[in-house]
């Protein structure tokens, strides 16, 4: 069976995704995503699920983001005021911005 | 871990489900979170109608995607309080439709007209990121992860508030007329947001010692009042002269509490407000006319998985 790897690099931060292992099971599954993986990236911790488990749904089978129209969903639309008051405000609106071009860069580059 | 443990090992996201925490804790998080999933929940109902009673087209869409993101948030939320084992998410809602579930004051008042929009779209939404920012140093993993992805979102609401907020201001004289009216039926409950002063508080101590919290009431009232007296005096609004409010030498200011209504406070906490009833009457209604949904995919759920599903993790 495959087992999907997600690498958490340190305590508190997020399990990315970071490729996959052969295995029986899931105590050589943890085995294996230990010496592939976990060697030489900063590791805390692994997570190894089962690949016939994961559901997935891709730019082929929907449109993420809808088709329309939704500029009133970022916090830039509104342009009339300002974020810079509130440090956290400007912060969110500094993190829509950068999904908001990579979301761009992403469809103008094609899905390959 | 026993409690001494947990207060020396304290730390921004330092502890997830594997951890074995003491129960004083998880009660702790729990009571927390599930009243921030449940104010998420609320304030969606609150704001619901005006998707219908938006004065223009562009204003019903940003209405319907930010009652869809609060909704979500609660979702969010009531994930990362069922990962500390005290409560299933069945029985947190449940808890909300029978009136045992708190949540915030300020969604315990009724929002009538278009004009009191941004009180809660500006103003409470604006309190309620700044407490979040701070949110995302919380010691339980689950709660930070949930406030990285609420506060990513939540700059649109505050966004789309005060552009609402600029557009009434800057309208005709009865508009800032009944703006103003607004604004001084809101003031008060907006201030009473924060809770009372530190001392008074009953929880504050132990959720600040196992760093599930990172300020304290008085230090968040008064980042907001810095950041947000200035925006109501840009937009022509006056400050009430109730609660009287001082500016120390330091820049922070000094709320006269005594000014504040805190035996209405403390009842709506109890949930055992007159709107406290209506809002969760109104929540409870709507529950039960879709609970048909509910039913429908718990049966799929159970034949589609086999057999009873949310047991393990
Ligand atoms: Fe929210």
């Amino acid at each position: 069976m495959i087992w999907e790897v997600f690498r958490q690099e340190k305590p508190g931060g997020y399990h990315t995704h970071c490729g996959n292992v052969h295995a029986p099971d899931a105590e050589m599954a943890k085995l294996f995503a230990e010496v592939q993986h976990g060697r030489r990236k900063p590791t805390n911790s692994l997570w190894v699920v089962p690949q016939p488990e994961i559901a997935e749904v891709d730019a082929e089978d929907t449109t993420f983001g809808g088709t329309t129209d939704k500029s009133y969903r970022w916090a830039m639309t509104y342009t009339g005021v300002d974020a810079s008051f509130a440090e956290e405000v400007a912060e969110s609106q500094r993190e829509q911005e950068t999904a908001d071009r990579e979301r761009e860069e992403v469809t103008a580059g094609g899905n390959s | 871990m026993d409690i001494e443990t947990v207060k020396e090992r304290a730390a921004p996201r330092a502890f997830s489900p594997k951890d074995d925490m003491p129960e004083e804790y998880r009660k702790a998080a729990t009571r927390m979170i599930q009243f921030h999933a449940n104010s998420e929940i609320m304030g969606a109902y609150l704001e619901r109608p005006f998707i219908r009673q938006a004065p223009s087209l562009d204003r019903k869409l940003a209405f319907s995607a930010k009652v869809q993101d609060e909704i979500g948030h609660g979702q969010l939320l009531y994930r990362a309080a069922e990962s500390l084992g005290i409560k299933t998410r069945e029985e947190m809602l449940e808890e909300l439709a029978t009136g045992d579930g708190k949540f915030l004051n300020c969604f315990h008042y009724p929002m009538e007209e278009w004009v009191e929009t941004p009180m809660i779209g500006f103003f409470v939404d604006g309190a309620a990121m700044r407490r979040q920012a701070t949110l995302k140093r919380s010691s339980w993993e689950p709660y930070a992860h949930a406030m990285d992805k609420v506060c990513f979102e939540e700059g649109f609401h505050v966004k789309h508030g005060e552009d609402i907020l600029r557009e009434l201001a800057t309208g005709s004289r009865a508009e800032r007329e009944r703006l103003q009216e607004a604004f001084e039926t809101w003031w008060p409950r907006i201030i009473q947001f924060f809770g009372p002063t530190d001392d008074k508080s009953t929880h504050h101590d132990f959720a600040s010692e196992v760093g599930l919290k990172q300020l304290s009431n008085d230090e968040l009232r008064n980042a907001f009042l810095n950041a947000y007296i200035p925006k109501a005096e840009k937009y022509g609004l006056e400050i009430p002269e109730e609660p009287r409010i001082r500016k120390r030498d330091d820049g922070t200011y000094r709320v006269v509490e005594d000014d504040l209504d805190w035996d209405e406070f403390f009842t709506v906490a109890k949930n055992d407000y007159e709107g406290s009833h209506v809002q969760i009457g109104k929540r409870h209604d709507t529950q039960e006319a879709v609970e048909w949904v509910r039913t429908v995919l718990d049966e799929h759920e159970q034949t589609s998985m086999g057999t009873a599903p949310a047991a393990a993790d």
